[in-house]
């Protein structure tokens, strides 16, 4: 007895080939790359691109504004969810939250506010963070809580989705399907399913803050 | 989902004079085109058009290498963790999702939006089976909500105006009232948000699967996909075998003119590559992954003419911009898939002979081509299956009939002369109407009153110097 798999794969093998003749591939177009590549030209980029999203961009030069920006948003929460803080780029975070007596919540707890993460790329292009799941990074921390805070560093901030991809391809796919799941976050949660209005936190975070360090 | 498309002609007159609906699908269809037009060509108009054509190669080198990047695609997303599953009919996909249920007791399941699951009717399977199913998407949970069906592959609820929204809320959820759509969707935010942390099963569609790396893709924007694949312990994607492609380089073009041509995003708010269950050191994510790899109809219009139309990725571009769905909406079209490429896929998939008004319901003005991120010939392919129509009889025979006269009459000058004396003489008596089958075509609009004299004649007195 064949397999409904052989069965269906067995019909398209069947079949005379859809297309008489494919085009040759075109030569690779990038869908949005910058104009100005520099390390500067980027940041500024992205700045702008996550502005235009309704996100709140900040930069940092030193650790402490952050840390004190950071507390800010947090106001007077007793419990944030936090990626491990290994993994967010932002020294004096863990000591800082302590010293406040603020709690790490469960990550699958709704009634939390705030939640922290880093990221492991940001695209100038479109204003977009790039995740990938991982040891110490629950993906429920960019998600569940209605207020998302990304830190990331500046040296972070590639020109487009394209160029990720293709470091991917340099280092093996391996490094792309490693992760359960890697995801792009590119503004805050939106619908406009009723009547064509656009409206910020539907199921995810509406507010997004991205502190970069310089 | 039950196909109802050769009731098309008296679906879209309860359309056409709904005055809810055509302001709703007015103001859907204009945001989707315009919003569409400055993402797609912001970088200039050449940019846009071969960045068109890079994706259009793409998705055909794709469906051309269809049975090679499936295995491929099995054997990643086996390697990756993945349960991968064949699923050749409807009927199919429901058993092995209700075993999955089954098997894992699910009392809850949360989907995310997925054409794919209407077109199997999944819901009402779950519903028979004591399982309580809820539509996470804004729009999908409208749907469910009022027990109707999407009207667009990517708003499925466009058809309806804020008023009947708030006024269905207010009566089915007792919410206060609300003219603010903020308000509206924060409502349903705190409705749903115990949906997504008790669910047992989480359940999804796919946009398109990378072959070389086993990876199920989704864009959303709301956050209840991202929600539906972490929370809970079991995450199914349902996806038709037609979504396959093959590279990242692939997904990387394919992903960014998707919401482009949809939403006119640059991106959606949420873009996933999934590679299957929670790794060991994760400290969230599904314990399983499936997939289901759904024919249904596919195989076959694989080795047809309109084999094309599966290298759609589901935009819904070619709707806002057609001026029959512009004014019908897409109800009308009869099944989960509506508008131009609805037109094309619903005959293809279901049979000709239960959609026979579809390939008519278009004019051919070729906006859907020009749209298409794509550029799937959908005109060529209506105009094919108008030629299927005519072969299998499956016209209306007065067309045969008139086309036989009009034939005759035109290979004899005499005949041709005679005819048109007849006519001239004998529509006078009609009150701008044409009598018995011929009245359809002008029940909207006069009949035209011949010309008193001839070209024939006219052209022989002007010989003859006579002024006309």
């Amino acid at each position: 007895m064949t397999s409904a798999r052989d069965r269906i794969l067995g019909k398209l093998r069947a079949a005379q080939k859809p297309f008489d003749e494919l085009p040759p591939a075109p030569p690779k177009r990038y869908m949005s790359r910058p104009e100005d590549l520099s390390a500067e030209g980027l940041r500024a980029r992205f700045v702008q691109e996550v502005k235009k999203l309704s996100c709140i961009p900040i930069e940092h030069a030193d650790a402490e504004s952050a840390i004190e920006y950071i507390l800010g948003v947090i106001g007077e929460d007793s419990s944030v969810i936090t990626w491990d803080f290994e993994q967010i780029p932002l020294t004096g975070l863990e000591t800082a939250l302590n010293d406040r007596g603020i709690q790490r919540g469960q990550p699958r707890d709704d009634k939390v506010r705030v939640g922290i993460t880093g990221a492991v790329a940001a695209f100038a292009s479109t204003g977009s963070l790039m995740m990938t799941s991982g040891a110490g990074k629950p993906r429920i921390a960019s998600l569940l809580p209605p207020v998302h805070i990304a830190v990331i560093h500046g040296n972070q901030i590639l020109p487009d989705f394209d160029t990720w991809i293709e470091q991917k391809r340099a280092e093996g796919i391996g490094s792309f399907n490693r992760p359960a799941n890697n995801f792009l976050i590119t503004g805050s949660s939106r619908t406009s399913d009723i009547a064509m209005e656009s409206v910020l936190g539907v199921h995810g975070p509406g507010e997004v803050h991205v502190v970069i360090l310089v | 989902m039950k196909v109802d498309a050769n009731n098309f002609v008296s679906v879209a007159q309860i359309a056409v004079n709904d005055p809810d609906l055509q302001e709703a699908v007015s103001l859907g269809t204009y945001n989707g085109y315009s919003k569409r037009l400055v993402a797609m060509f912001s970088n200039g108009h050449e940019h846009g058009e071969a960045m068109r054509q890079q994706a259009a190669a793409m998705r055909r080198r794709a469906i051309q290498k269809l049975p090679d990047l499936l295995e491929l695609a099995e054997k990643n997303m086996t390697a990756n963790g993945i349960k991968v599953l064949w699923a050749e009919t409807a009927e199919d996909v429901r058993n092995m999702v209700l075993d999955i249920a089954k098997k894992r007791n699910a009392k809850l399941v949360a989907k995310s939006k997925s054409m794919i699951s209407e077109e199997v009717a999944l819901n009402h399977a779950f519903e028979e089976n004591g399982i309580e199913v809820v539509e996470t998407d804004l729009g999908e949970y409208i749907i469910q909500l009022n027990k109707e069906t999407p009207s667009h592959i990517v708003m499925p609820v466009m058809h309806r105006t804020k008023r009947e929204i708030r006024d269905l809320f207010m009566r089915e959820l007792n919410m206060p009232f609300t003219d603010d759509a903020a308000e509206m969707t924060a409502f349903i935010r705190k409705h749903l948000r115990q949906v997504f942390v008790n669910a047992d099963i989480g359940i999804s569609g796919g946009n398109f699967i990378i072959a070389e790396s086993g990876s199920l893709c989704l864009v959303t924007n709301e956050g209840n996909g991202r929600m539906v694949t972490a929370m809970p312990k079991v995450h199914i994607g349902i996806v038709g075998i037609e979504k396959v492609i093959e590279t990242i380089e692939d997904y990387a073009t394919l992903t960014q003119i998707l919401p482009r041509s949809a939403t006119g995003q640059q991106m959606t708010v949420y873009m996933q590559m999934i590679n299957g269950p929670r790794r060991e050191d994760e400290p969230d994510g599904p314990d399983e992954v499936y997939v289901i790899l759904v024919d249904n109809g596919r195989s076959k219009v694989y080795a047809t003419k309109y084999a094309e139309a599966l290298t759609c990725i589901r935009c819904g571009a070619c709707l806002n911009a057609c001026p029959v769905y512009q004014v019908t909406g897409g109800h009308a079209y009869g099944w989960v898939y509506s508008g131009p490429i609805g037109a094309v896929i619903t005959p293809a998939l279901t049979g000709l002979e239960n959609a026979t008004p579809l390939p008519q319901a278009s004019s051919l003005c070729g906006k859907c081509k020009q749209v298409c991120p794509v550029d799937i010939d959908i005109p060529r392919m209506l105009l094919d299956l108008r030629h299927e129509l005519v072969e299998k009889g499956m016209t209306d025979k007065i067309f045969d009939v008139g086309l036989k006269a009009w034939s005759i009459g035109n290979r004899s000058p005499k005949l041709f002369i005679m005819g048109g004396a007849v006519a001239r003489f004998g529509t006078r008596f009609l009150p701008n109407r044409l009598p018995g089958p011929l009245g359809g075509w002008t029940k909207y609009r006069d009949f035209p009153q011949f010309a008193p004299k001839p070209f024939r004649e006219l052209w022989k007195e002007r010989k003859k110097g006579k002024p006309s």
